[in-house]
């Protein structure tokens, strides 16, 4: 029994530590309900970085009107259940009118209905899928969706000669609906898809997938790959000498990408969001993120979640710190704004109005824009 | 405030799937592990149904009716197994029927997910804000506790403990041990069905990811804590281990150290259940008439 | 290239990783009859333990560090025995299967605590395999076929040739009766656990050679190992194996004619069916 009381002892002391923490009043609190911990954890340390990058900056600044900015993270343990938890509890306890959501865009989408209702602005500076806003007016996204991913990523294939392609997607919300967008416009260009092949994340074999996508040698594959699962690919493909030109989507244009899968990686070709990396805005915002962190390894959608703190900051500046006057300035400070990732003018479904897309290539061990 | 009620919804509705999987591994000593399967059942059913544009009563009787009898499809050739190799059959069971949520993209969307299912609405009543849903959720849970409870103090429940003690001798008293384990699956299915409807809609949203091992392992957990074979523990244990992992949010710790609260919070997380295990096996709750 | 070949190649390979995980499970589980649901973490400190000894400030080349990453993986085993399962030795199933799960999520997350969550790798050069026969392998693939076949031939030496063996077999069949005839039951648990860690740190370092490392590497691989080792029969070595094998070579050919989404299902689909139509295969007796 008195092993029990030892226990309940501890239990006691962990919720009395737990007691919540008073926020300061000179501060102005933006939320990021980030994964810290569990499958996508890999993602989010990288999105917190470029967020903190934007925040050291706007800080030395002065802030907004004298007052500094503090991020609250909050862990969305990269699951929907806690997605839901965590942006309940920056709503509640911390009382933020607007918040980053989490990554992944079920993830997201289980947990915007709760901003929603809560009548509190979310924002994502990486959930691509068509529906990510629909949840209400307090949803705004600043990353193209993917069906504009998928049209340019069919164009791509088709302007190099490539009429006849497999198909090869990460079977997750992200995978599919940029399949879905790239299928629809490859067909409707008149190409032809030879094989749609799942593959399941976090496998550490992807042999025999890679084997059935080269069945009849094409000349191309599409794989809509991760970072993890591309680097795994490219290698195990490298390994069975498979020859071929692979087409990627955004997720997978990271320098760690390359980094894991060296040589294998060469060659690779991809579209992604965004406008060619010689803007004076990006040079800017590489040369701060080396000054910080020491190298040039910009996570994958750091510049988007780099620029999404600029747009919350300049929305507070104008609508003040409510939400009601934030969601009502962010269209109007977003027009014509020119981040680091382009122009973020929104539409109509609080989405990015104009989608360049960028083509990279992986060249010499480093990702650079691709040109013909 | 809304925390604390959503906190308490999210309680109300782990504590209908623990006490489910309490009738199995408690009172009936079946290692259910892929009960989570069920909660999907109920899930996918009812959310598919509504979003078809069915009352919302229709989908529930729907779904439950889809969770127990998809539990007595299975329960006939799996109960054939002993202990743990029932176990790893149904944990097999339900990491198949997560690919089947995943990869039924024409049924289920797939991967991305059923967004926005109605809340629901019954006998002209709409349970749409926060307290309205948590008063329906604890109606069920109230509802679960006493079907539950008056079933296992019954003869029958009596039944299923002797045979969960000994199936030799239970079988020799002339108890059907195979009959018995059925029907404690088949309510046990229909419950975490449940659960599931629940779940559907209050979060409005459901994707594959809330249906992964991870669930039976948190629910697994609930019972065990809580005390496996009483009637109260479920409840208990789901209040204190969503209470416990939650208030891990509110640990104090300075900035920098972000990156390592996620992993540190687990850590504790997983040392606690370790020691809970090793100090106080029998839960919080200790099952009368054991030592 | 032979399609079906090269799967075939691939179904082994992943098969022989598969083996590895299984053998140590099926070990722990014979002797002490409780599923080590931590084992997947053993598996993965291996391999971070081999990074550890290759990165700073140890910097030692990676042959080298070999030995001292399996050690330490054999202690954290013996550790987590000591501490944790050895007071447990009485408890019941469900007691002891939590336990392991705990400590599974302990242990996962403190090395994401350490290394964080990004991916990585032994930073070794890619090759293209070699060819024969119109299958490729690589240096490293067939490292991994030598390795499991060495490891599989040592385990069996130690378990039929040596007087250890033979108590850890008696202590396997009955712990109480091999009491009573004097075995040192607590020699052959330990001995089980350094086995079966050792074999777990051995498959780590040759799954994270062959691919990458991260904090979940094992625990993705365990439901599967642990697949084979119901379907080899738990306890039993040689079963260990031929689990792990017809899983890998099952999932690899099923890639080839249905969707791949269903890759992982078709392991638990094997594994279901084997139990219900042949639980004896499994337990050693015929149950009705």
């Amino acid at each position: 029994m008195s092993k029990f009381k030892a226990l309940f002892a501890i239990v006691l002391l962990v919720l009395f530590v737990a007691s919540p923490v008073r926020a300061a009043q000179d501060t102005i609190k933006i939320g990021a309900a980030f994964a810290l911990s569990g499958s996508i954890a890999v993602y989010g340390e990288g999105f917190k970085k470029c967020v903190d990058l934007a925040v050291d900056e706007i800080n030395a600044k002065g802030g907004i009107k004298g007052k500094k900015i503090q991020i609250v993270y909050e862990d969305n343990k990269s699951t929907p259940k806690d997605c839901v938890m965590a942006v309940r509890k920056l709503i509640t306890v911390d009382k933020v009118p607007v918040l980053f959501g989490p990554a992944g865009s079920s993830n997201f989408m289980a947990a915007a209905p709760v901003a929603q209702q809560s009548k509190v602005v979310m924002m994502s500076a990486q959930g691509t899928a068509e529906k990510l806003t629909q949840a209400g007016p307090y949803i705004f996204r600043i990353i193209p969706s993917n069906a504009k991913q998928g049209q340019r990523l069919a164009k791509l294939a088709f302007d190099m000669g490539y009429k006849k392609v497999p198909v090869m997607y990460v079977n997750n919300d992200w995978g599919l609906d940029l399949k879905d967008g790239f299928v629809d416009s490859f067909r409707k260009m008149g190409g032809v898809v030879t094989d749609v092949i799942p593959f399941d994340e976090k496998k550490t074999d992807y042999r025999t997938e890679l084997l059935r996508a080269n069945k009849g040698k094409p000349a191309a594959i599409v794989n809509l790959t991760y970072i993890n699962e591309g680097s795994i690919q490219f290698k195990q493909a490298y390994e069975m000498s498979i020859k071929t030109q692979w087409l990627c989507g955004s997720a997978a244009r990271a320098p760690k990408m390359v980094e894991l899968a060296g040589k294998a990686a060469e060659g690779v070709i991809g579209t992604y969001p965004s406008i060619p990396q010689d803007t004076k805005q990006y040079k800017a915002f590489k040369e701060a993120y080396k000054k910080k962190y020491g190298d040039d390894k910009i996570p994958i959608f750091g510049d988007y979640n780099y620029d999404m703190v600029y747009l919350a900051v300049k929305a507070i500046e104008k609508g003040g710190y409510t939400a009601e006057g934030i969601r009502k300035a962010l269209p109007a400070v977003a027009k014509g704004y020119k981040g680091v990732t382009g122009d973020k003018t929104f539409d109509a479904k609080r989405g990015m109005l104009n989608a360049d897309m960028g083509l990279w290539t992986v060249k010499d061990g480093k990702i650079v824009d691709y040109k013909k | 405030m809304d925390l604390l009620l959503h906190l308490c919804v999210v309680i109300a509705i782990y504590s209908i799937f623990a006490m489910s999987l309490n009738l199995e591994v408690g009172y009936t000593g079946l290692f259910n592990f892929g009960h989570v399967a069920f909660l999907g059942i109920g899930a996918y059913t009812s959310a598919i149904l509504s979003l078809a544009g069915f009352p919302f009563g229709m989908c529930l009787t729907a779904a439950l009716v889809a969770a127990g009898l998809t539990g007595l499809l299975l329960s006939i050739p799996a109960l054939r197994l002993q202990g743990d190799y029932f176990g790893i059959a149904t944990l097999g069971f339900g990491e198949i029927l997560r690919l089947v949520f995943q990869n039924e993209v024409w049924l289920t969307k797939g991967p991305m997910g059923l967004p926005g299912i109605p809340k629901p609405e019954m006998l002209g009543v709409r349970f749409e804000s926060l307290p309205e849903y948590l008063g329906l959720a604890v109606i069920a849970v109230l509802l679960t506790y006493l079907i539950l409870g008056s079933v296992t103090e019954s003869p029958f429940g009596r039944a299923l403990r002797a045979v969960r003690d000994d199936e030799t001798a239970a079988e020799v008293l002339g108890k059907n041990a195979f009959a018995f384990k059925t029907r404690s699956f088949v309510i046990g299915s229909i419950f975490a069905g449940l659960a599931g409807v629940l779940w559907a809609h209050y979060t409005t949203f459901i994707s594959p990811s809330d249906f992964t091992l991870n669930e039976t392992i948190v629910v697994l957990l609930i019972v065990v804590l809580g005390g496996k074979g009483t009637r109260p523990g479920p409840v208990v244990g789901a209040i204190a281990l969503i209470f416990l992992q939650e208030s891990m949010r509110f640990l104090r710790l300075p900035p920098e150290w972000t990156r390592y609260l996620g992993p540190l919070q687990q850590m504790v997380f997983g040392a606690l259940l370790v020691a809970l295990m090793v100090f106080r096996p029998e839960g919080l709750i200790r099952e009368k008439g054991r030592k | 290239m032979d399609i079906f070949l090269q799967s075939v190649v691939n179904g082994i390979l992943a098969g022989c990783i598969y083996a590895l995980f299984a053998m140590g499970l099926t070990l722990i589980y014979g002797v002490l009859n409780f599923v080590n649901f931590a084992h997947g973490e053993l598996i993965m400190w291996g391999a971070y333990f081999l990074y550890l000894f290759i990165s700073e400030p140890f910097s030692l080349p990676l042959s080298v560090a070999v030995a001292p990453a399996i050690l330490c993986t054999v202690c954290l085993g013996m550790v987590m025995d000591f501490a944790i399962f050895r007071p447990l030795r009485k408890a019941d199933r469900l007691t002891l299967l939590i336990a392991a799960m705990g400590l599974s999520f302990l242990l996962r997350n403190a090395a994401q605590f350490f290394w964080g969550a990004e991916v990585r790798t032994y930073g070794l050069e890619i090759s293209r395999g070699f060819q024969f026969l119109g299958v490729s392998l690589t240096a490293q693939q067939i490292l991994i076929i030598g390795v499991t076949v060495a490891c599989v031939i040592l385990v069996y030496l130690l378990f039929f040739r040596t007087s250890l063996g033979k108590s850890m077999r008696a202590v396997s069949d009955n712990l109480d009766l091999a009491r009573v005839v004097g075995i040192n039951a607590r020699r052959s648990i330990r001995a089980a656990w350094i086995v079966s860690a050792a074999l777990a740190g051995t498959g780590g370092i040759l799954l994270a050679l062959d691919t990458n490392l991260n904090p979940e590497m094992g625990v993705i691989n365990l439901v599967k190992a642990f697949a084979a080792t119901l379907i080899g029969g738990v306890g039993n070595l040689w079963g260990a194996l031929l689990g792990g094998l017809i899983i890998g070579l099952a999932e690899n050919l099923s890639v080839l004619v249905i969707s791949p989404g269903y890759k992982d299902a078709v392991a638990f689909a094997i594994m279901v069916g084997i139990l219900l139509t042949r639980p004896y295969l499994v337990t050693g007796k015929r149950t009705d």
